[in-house]
């Protein structure tokens, strides 16, 4: 049996257990979705504390409308879908604080620095601009890539077609690549300076 | 000749996967568990909401219904019964649209004594500083 069909079959027993009036059986189902809803909300607001009261809105949401749940889909989609309503919703009430697109911090250059901090920075940078675009292109961004790249998984957390959404996310990476036309660069000249750098010992023993 | 467009350098497609996908792990605080728990025990010992009291409702609503329904119906009712009074009698037209050309006169002569009051009027409020 594989992971993920024994996910679905516990999700599935705990589900049955809380409409049958046991609430305890709930906590089975936020150890398993603990992490990926947390992390889901911190690529929303990228804010721990924040994306932990998300997390957490999502789950009592979840728990209340526990029954709406209609066996079609798998429990995780419907979690997703639930969750990425709450912290759309959420977010739209107290949004984070967010930079224009055009205000994101540039990423610094790795010449200067030492290359992991730079490399480290400049990620980020980017990681924080995607909260700068529109909404519209901010969220297919979030769930394409929290949904490992999965453009199908991403669609039913957003109950999107995926024309649609692959539209959108090429939208987002055009204005995203714009802010950022130095970043392939900047990537090679780091993945340069990396393998430089770990080539030396050998080049240290090769003059010894 | 066609002029050369200028393309922009741009970051590939495959620099930006590579960023975005390598998300950090995040792991959850260790009272998270806890606290959700916590919330969702106390909502599961609240107590129901209190149903609607339909059956002391429903006599009220009924009744309402009876009033404004009616009340409706009467309203429509002298509305239509109006226009159709309307639409049966015409208007009974001025006698000047009756018999313009005898009429004539009369009207010139009014309009003659209105505009000469008028004129009247303003002299004696003007020889009194009125104006």
């Amino acid at each position: 049996m594989s992971l993920n069909s024994t996910t679905a079959t516990e999700d599935l027993a705990d589900v049955e257990r809380v409409l049958a009036g046991d609430a305890a059986a709930f906590a089975g189902i936020v150890r398993r979705w603990q992490s990926p809803l947390v992390n889901m909300a911190w690529r929303y607001c990228r804010d721990r504390g924040r994306a932990e009261e998300l997390a957490q809105e999502a789950f009592l949401r979840a728990w209340r409308g526990l029954a709406q749940w209609r066996r079609e889909s798998s429990f995780s989609t419907w979690l997703f879908a639930l969750a990425a309503n709450v912290f759309r919703s959420e977010l739209k009430r107290f949004p984070a604080v967010n930079l224009p697109l055009e205000a994101a911090p540039e990423p610094s250059g790795p010449a200067f620095q030492h290359h992991a901090l730079a490399e480290k920075s400049s990620q980020e940078a980017v990681r924080r601009a995607v909260l700068a675009l529109p909404l519209r292109y901010r969220e297919p961004v979030i769930l394409f890539y929290f949904h490992e790249m999965d453009l199908a998984a991403a669609a039913r957390t957003m109950r999107l077609p995926e024309g649609t959404l692959k539209a959108r996310l090429s939208r987002a990476r055009a204005l995203l690549r714009r802010r950022f036309p130095q970043l392939e660069d900047e990537q090679e000249a780091l993945e340069f300076s990396t393998a430089t750098l770990e080539r030396r010992p050998n080049i240290e023993a090769h003059r010894n | 000749m066609k002029p050369t467009a200028i393309k922009s350098p741009e970051t590939s497609p495959a620099a930006l996967d590579r960023i975005l996908a390598a998300e950090e792990e995040l792991l959850p605080s260790s009272g998270f568990l806890a606290s959700v728990m916590e919330r969702v025990q106390e909502e599961a010992a609240a107590p129901p909401p209190i149903p609607f009291p339909w059956k002391r409702a429903i006599p009220g609503i009924l009744l309402a219904t009876i009033v404004l329904g009616g009340g409706a119906v009467e309203l429509v009712r002298l509305i239509l019964s109006a226009m159709r009074e309307i639409s049966l009698a015409p208007p009974p037209l001025p006698a000047v649209a009756v018999r313009p050309i005898s009429g004539v006169g009369w009207l010139l002569l009014a309009l003659g004594a209105s505009l000469l009051s008028w004129i009247l009027s303003r002299r004696l409020a003007g020889r009194s500083g009125l104006l």
